[in-house]
């Protein structure tokens, strides 16, 4: 009974050990709050990373050239790029950050998302390398109708 | 959240969306209610983190959103969370088709 006991605990706290390392996420918007209150995509691409110098090359953002409605504008981001984390960013709104995506070994960049744009403009989007460099891709677009009402 | 979640040749590509007004704060200024978005979304499969998002006030009302990952079996449980302004959330949960 003593054995079984002890054998019990120490699955339990092996267990334990296991959930943190597998739930670590980081919550930008907790540890880098100025990146989302900053209004252009140069300053928030360096309060999210520290600079705001990138490469731009291996990103891959699509969109429509036209953008019927402002309210929700298709993104399409792709990139073969290893990465730890890839943020979308846009200039047609009052703050620049859309969103911020934490990476691990089981993700593939690619992403589809719709987001806001109040006026025509330039999508930035940012992949964090695992080599430490940054990469990026850019698309601009018009909208035809701008969304920020909705 | 309404999720969709396929698997092929190893990768999984998950549709969702998320029921959610994502008020700006230049709207929830004119209306005169507080500002609320979603700001974060999650996805486990597994106990393994498959997505993780930090979100602005600038994805669309009802956020669409695709994205794909490796290492899932058809079966498994996708359980996919959001976290609003206000401390709101919701889970759901689907499976892997």
């Amino acid at each position: 009974m003593e054995r079984r006991k002890f054998l019990g605990l120490g699955v339990f706290a092996a267990a334990a050990a296991l959930i943190p390392a597998t739930l670590s996420a980081e919550d930008y918007r907790k540890t880098k709050p100025d990146a989302w209150k900053a209004h252009t995509v140069e300053d928030a691409i360096a309060k999210l990373y520290g600079t705001s110098t990138t490469i731009e090359q291996g990103v891959t953002v699509t969109t429509p050239d036209v953008a019927a409605n402002g309210g929700a504008v298709p993104v399409d981001i792709s990139s073969d790029i290893a990465a730890k984390s890839v943020a979308v960013f846009q200039n047609a709104n009052p703050e620049s950050a859309v969103c911020v995506f934490t990476l691990n070994e089981t993700s593939i960049i690619d992403y589809a998302i719709k987001i806001k744009m109040k006026q025509s403009g330039t999508i930035t989007v940012v992949v964090e390398g695992r080599d430490g460099k940054l990469y990026s891709g850019k698309k601009t677009l018009s909208v035809a109708l701008g969304g920020c009402e909705g | 959240m309404e999720i969709k979640a396929k698997l092929k040749d190893g990768i999984t590509t998950v549709k969702a969306m998320a029921k959610h007004p994502m008020l700006t704060y230049d709207v929830a200024k004119k209306q005169g209610v507080e500002a609320n978005f979603i700001t974060h979304i999650n996805a486990t499969v597994n106990n393994k983190v498959v997505l993780d998002m930090s979100t602005s006030q600038f994805l669309s009302k009802n956020p669409i959103f695709k994205f794909s990952f490796k290492g899932a079996a058809a079966g498994d449980k996708i359980t996919m969370t959001w976290v609003d302004l206000l401390g709101n959330t919701e889970t759901t949960d689907s499976v892997i088709k």
